[in-house]
């Protein structure tokens, strides 16, 4: 295997005493304070995160109609100053990735997970759209949190949630994977440090990828991998607010059958009334409707386990019944978001 | 009372005449991340050898302390049932686990330089 890639932190990292974890070919910070506290900075005042390991790719405007027809949502017709969470749909009507687009006048930047960047620039060359990878040249840094927005105005002028921005050297978007308010920020590689270094004389932290999959979660957002595979459709993960697209679009015929059929997987958020967690992969049982645990951890907020389910069908009532190394325990289908 | 050891599946434990005291390493609570959940066994609990007698929940992963030796519990730190942050915090001092009655005496466990050596 080739050496993990690094980001240009990578070194800074090190030197705020981080412990680094390998992630899609990436040596990533999972943590400095710790988890629990890194989540706390982002739920109370405001972290950052280092997430330049996500694919960057410039796309020019004049391919809009083309791209379109590859996301179940409508990127056409929103304006060119938002930024618009959607899903690259196979013929199956499957998630190929969950991307952000930031849409300008000009072109638009198209952020993808890390370990689908390549997966991505292969579907973007078969349906022949041109782009140019930023991954490496850039850094994506996101700055999340309760006082995110108050802090960033003394950096930036701020755009209105879910929309772009460039000034300066700075190209971002009021958006963010942690359930807080924040921004996304893309600067190239000889901006980012000074760009920390303000952040953190501001009293912004850093944060790792533990505190991000953990804010995710209590969230409720998915994650790559997890809720969305290339075996899931964006309605089988509950993601159907994404399906806005009102022209055809790969794997319309699909998506459109479970629409109307509901029957298809269903992804379910779940609490546990126990001192154990459901990991990813524990099978449960829910009104004879055999499950899998997608993703599951504490809730630092609430302080109980939760997590996310993918069912093989619809059940009806909201009791399961998870086996946890062998132990049967009790937990609820939850038909609200985790946190308000 | 005699010397901390420890085990390759990163238990400390420490003999004290009939008994022992047992919990995790420094090195384990640094692996597993925030622990959030501890499920300690009942006083009276009888285990052998390298049974689980402890589940830990952490952010990370989960992970269970096994026993030393045979024994019988005889007491629990139930302070780790409202601040399992104990382990990490003194993963050697306040963060222990369990104490128990030694059935059979089995002192076999790495010093601290043998287990800092297997561990590096």
């Amino acid at each position: 295997m080739s050496e993990a890639k690094t980001t240009s932190l990578y070194e800074y990292h090190l030197s705020k005493n981080a412990k680094v974890i390998d992630f899609a070919g990436w040596s990533m910070p999972f943590s400095y304070d710790g988890t629990l506290k890194e989540h706390q900075y982002v739920r109370e005042s405001a972290g950052y995160f280092d997430v330049s390991h996500m694919g960057r790719l410039r796309l020019s405007y004049s391919q809009i109609e083309e791209i379109n027809y590859l996301i179940c949502s409508d990127l056409k017709n929103i304006s060119n100053t938002k930024a618009l969470y959607s899903i690259f749909t196979s013929e199956e009507g499957t998630a190929i990735d969950d991307v952000i687009f930031w849409k300008f006048n000009d072109d638009l930047i198209l952020i993808c997970n890390a370990s689908n960047t390549n997966k991505i620039k292969t579907h973007l060359d078969i349906n022949s759209i041109k782009y140019e990878d930023l991954t490496l040249t850039t850094d994506l840094i996101a700055v999340q949190g309760k006082d995110a927005i108050d802090i960033v105005s003394n950096i930036m002028t701020v755009p209105e949630k879910f929309s772009t921005f460039k000034e300066g050297k700075f190209v971002y978007a009021r958006t963010g994977y942690t359930g807080e308010d924040g921004v996304e920020v893309m600067l190239d590689i000889s901006d980012t440090l000074s760009f920390i270094n303000e952040l953190e004389s501001k009293g912004v932290k850093p944060c790792g990828l533990g505190s991000r999959d953990t804010l995710r979660l209590e969230a409720s957002l998915p994650l790559y991998g997890f809720e969305l595979t290339d075996e899931i459709s964006p309605i089988e993960a509950g993601l159907k607010w994404t399906v806005t697209n009102k022209d055809d679009y790969l794997g319309k015929d699909v998506i459109d059958n479970q629409i109307d059929s509901k029957e298809h997987k269903h992804l379910k958020r779940f609490k546990l009334n126990a001192k154990q967690i459901a990991r990813t992969g524990t099978k449960c049982i829910s009104d004879g409707v055999e499950g899998n645990v997608t993703s599951g951890n504490i809730s630092p907020i609430l302080g109980y386990p939760i997590g996310f389910v993918l069912f093989k069908s619809n059940p009806s009532d909201d009791l399961v019944e998870f086996d946890i190394r062998g132990n049967l325990v009790e937990g609820n289908l939850l038909y609200k978001r985790f946190l308000k | 009372m005699s010397e901390t050891k420890y085990l390759e599946t990163h238990e400390w434990y420490i003999v004290d005449g009939e008994n022992f005291t047992v919990g995790i390493s420094d090195y384990a609570q640094s692996e597993l991340g925030d622990i959030v959940f501890v499920t300690l066994p009942e006083v009276g609990q009888e285990f052998s050898k390298g049974d689980a007698i402890v589940e830990v929940e952490a952010t990370k992963t989960v992970a269970e302390a096994y026993a030393p030796m045979n024994c019988v519990i005889t007491e629990v730190n139930s302070n780790l049932e409202t601040e399992p942050e104990l382990i990490n915090n003194d993963p050697v001092g306040d963060g222990w686990m369990v104490k128990a009655e030694i059935k059979e005496m089995d002192d076999s466990g790495m010093s601290y330089q043998q287990y800092e050596s297997f561990i590096s």
